[in-house]
């Protein structure tokens, strides 16, 4: 468990800095919030519910960002729908997370 | 023949993430993509004063759907002002790249313009990554030789599915490729019922094309009928509220009827002599992978290879969106013919030498194939300044007529002001140029998205269409509440004629100018009664 996120972490630094490499104009501020954000939302909810797939770990990461834009996507639309402003809608990941957590262990 | 993806089949082994050779080379490519699609494009950065490399209405149209839900905290209906000023016209667009954009653009702080069209980008970008792995059940050496052709989707043709505005097929296209990624890795029911939802709520066309590809492989026995069916299942349950709306806007305007299109209305279409030095590789890489057709990833290339030519068989111009992607679909035959040609000379392949010819191949494609686009595309700042100051200084519900700009044909972008607006028709306009005459009332467009009539809706099942042929008429200027006169124009009639008009509504005590930059000057008309422009008109010069 802990080489995945230690791997995780290792990513997000090298998102941060080849990012920045590319958009070299754009201040390294903006940069980091703008990777960040783009983790929460687009990484971490799907990469809980492939913690144990057995899968190489870039492939895995691609396809969290897969997943956690569908699952994000279709909740932040339907939770609009019933009636939730979206700007509440940062808390989504969280309770991905938890969720993918429970399963985690629920499944050990 | 048919034995040599099997015994060259490099193991997948379970690999906990390390620096290795085969990840910098994802990275790298990654990377170069990114920079040669994206930052190039937005001038290497992220944050704009404006929207920044818009070539097209349609990318507008986009941008402003996604800021609008953003304002409404929904997506229950569509802004007022993309629908010709109706109210209650229900959300009808698949609303996933919207809702994302919509929140990554609250959290991180960048425009919506940026937002959307920066995730666009990214999805663009990792879609090779996945097709990577797709092939990579095949072969890693084909994988990694197949990888370079990504960058033909930033060509001419293609990159008009970025620039021009075809994001949802973009992002259809991404959740298609992670979808048939899951098929190919014996597939789980979670993951695949969320990528194809997912898909669904992206771009319907895409998802029409999975399931077709899902049926020939149940057909064929290449997938579990039982996951399949249970997928669906889930699928159908979770999706069917956008499903309902979906076949009373969309499948009511544009329900499915057999033609033959030749040509896409001036939009250049990817064809595969695009693909110039590459083409005999891969159609020697098709032929050879005839001996390998029973293999998933061959299939689906030759599938989507079908699918491109679908303008022939009624999938109309659908099918030239699904040939922005070609690059990654048709790469798996390039890789195969190069490998083939490469066991002819080195019998032991090692990964740095299959790497180092990816990354030879990369360059000369970068050098003959990528078309670099560095420009600020069809927005400046002066007309941005222009939009916004109407958008946060005019009432609700004041109705905006804007006169001639060599902008404003595309006309999704003047959604921007957040009003009813009308567009005077430039036919009408020209007419009144040659003869010399400034009128009380001008041929006008009410610009907005007709695709689907303006659907309203009265039940579950029922639905109202307000749209009306009354959108385009002969529209008396004298009772809007703001006039936009562009003082500049590329063409010196227009700018002539535009400020002749300009003095006329001037000469009325009851219309003044509420702001002026180097583009554009506003008038507001502070009594609607009364005839600012003579019936008869003016005549000039």
């Amino acid at each position: 468990m802990d080489k995945q996120f230690k791997n995780l972490i290792i990513t997000f630094i090298i998102a941060i800095l080849i990012f920045k490499l590319v958009f070299y104009k754009e201040s390294f501020i903006t940069i980091i919030r703008i990777v960040a954000i783009f983790f929460w939302i687009f990484v971490l909810p799907g990469f809980i519910f492939l913690f144990n797939y057995k899968l190489n770990f870039v492939e895995k990461l691609v396809i969290s960002i897969a997943i956690s834009t569908a699952l994000i996507g279709i909740t932040s639309y339907y939770l609009g729908l019933l009636g939730l402003n979206i700007k509440h809608h940062w808390i989504l990941p969280l309770i991905y997370l938890i969720i993918g957590f429970l399963i985690k262990n629920v499944k050990r | 023949m048919e034995g040599w993806c099997k015994s060259l089949m490099v193991s997948n082994k379970i690999s906990f993430y390390k620096l290795n050779l085969e990840n910098i080379y994802l990275i790298l490519i990654f990377s170069i993509l990114l920079w040669a699609g994206c930052a190039t494009l937005f001038d290497y950065r992220i944050a704009h004063e404006f929207p920044y490399g818009y070539l097209a209405s349609d990318a507008f149209q986009h941008q402003t759907r996604a800021e609008s839900i953003k304002d409404a905290g929904n997506y229950r209906e569509e802004a007022f002002y993309i629908v010709a000023g109706n109210k209650g016209v229900i959300g009808y667009y698949p609303p996933l790249i919207y809702h994302i954009s919509a929140l990554f653009s609250l959290l991180t702080g960048i425009e919506v313009y940026d937002a959307i069209y920066f995730l666009i980008f990214i999805f663009g970008c990792l879609a090779p990554i996945i097709i990577y792995f797709i092939i990579n059940h095949l072969n890693k050496h084909i994988a990694i030789l197949s990888l370079p052709l990504s960058i033909l989707i930033f060509s001419r043709a293609p990159y008009i599915g970025f620039t021009w505005g075809h994001w949802p097929s973009i992002i259809g296209q991404f959740f298609l490729i992670a979808t048939v990624w899951s098929l190919i890795k014996k597939p789980k029911i979670f993951l695949l019922t969320i990528l194809l939802i997912g898909t669904c709520f992206s771009h319907t066309s895409e998802l029409i094309i999975l399931l077709l590809f899902i049926f020939f492989l149940v057909t064929i026995k290449k997938i579990n009928f039982k996951t399949i069916f249970i997928t669906l299942l889930l699928f159908f349950i979770i999706s069917s509220y956008y499903l309902i709306i979906f076949k009373f806007t969309w499948m009511h305007t544009q329900p499915y009827r057999f033609n033959i299109l030749k040509d896409w209305g001036g939009s250049p279409i990817f064809k595969l002599s695009d693909f110039k030095f590459i083409s005999p590789f891969i159609i020697l890489g098709m032929f050879l992978s005839l001996f390998a057709i029973k293999s998933l990833p061959i299939l689906f290339s030759f599938f989507m290879f079908i699918i491109g030519y679908g303008n022939y068989y009624g999938f109309n111009f659908r099918a030239f969106q699904i040939r922005f992607f070609w690059p990654l679909y048709l790469s798996p035959f390039f890789g195969i013919a190069l490998y083939r040609i490469l066991k002819l000379i080195i019998k032991k392949i090692k990964l740095i030498i299959t790497i180092a010819l990816a990354i030879i191949i990369l360059v000369l494609l970068l050098k003959t194939s990528y078309t670099r686009i560095s420009y600020p595309g069809l927005m400046d700042k002066e007309h941005w300044q222009l939009l916004t100051w109407l958008k946060e200084n005019t009432p609700e519900d004041a109705e905006i007529y804007f006169f001639y700009g060599d902008i404003y044909d595309q006309d999704a972008l003047l959604r921007n002001v957040k009003r009813k607006h009308y567009l005077v028709a430039t036919t009408d306009y020209i007419q009144a140029i040659k003869s010399r005459i400034i009128k009380s009332a001008y041929l006008t467009e009410t610009p907005s998205d007709a695709g689907t009539h303006f659907p309203v809706r009265k039940g579950l099942f029922n639905y109202k269409y307000l749209h009306s042929a009354n959108y385009t008429r002969i529209m008396p200027i004298c009772d809007k509440d703001y006039y936009v006169i562009d003082k500049v124009s590329r063409f010196k009639p227009f700018a002539q004629y535009n400020l002749l008009l300009l003095q006329s509504l001037l000469k009325n005590s009851w219309i003044k100018k509420v702001f002026e930059n180097h583009a554009s000057i506003v008038l507001m008309n502070t009594n609607t009664t009364k005839e600012c422009i003579p019936k008869e008109g003016i005549k000039i010069g």
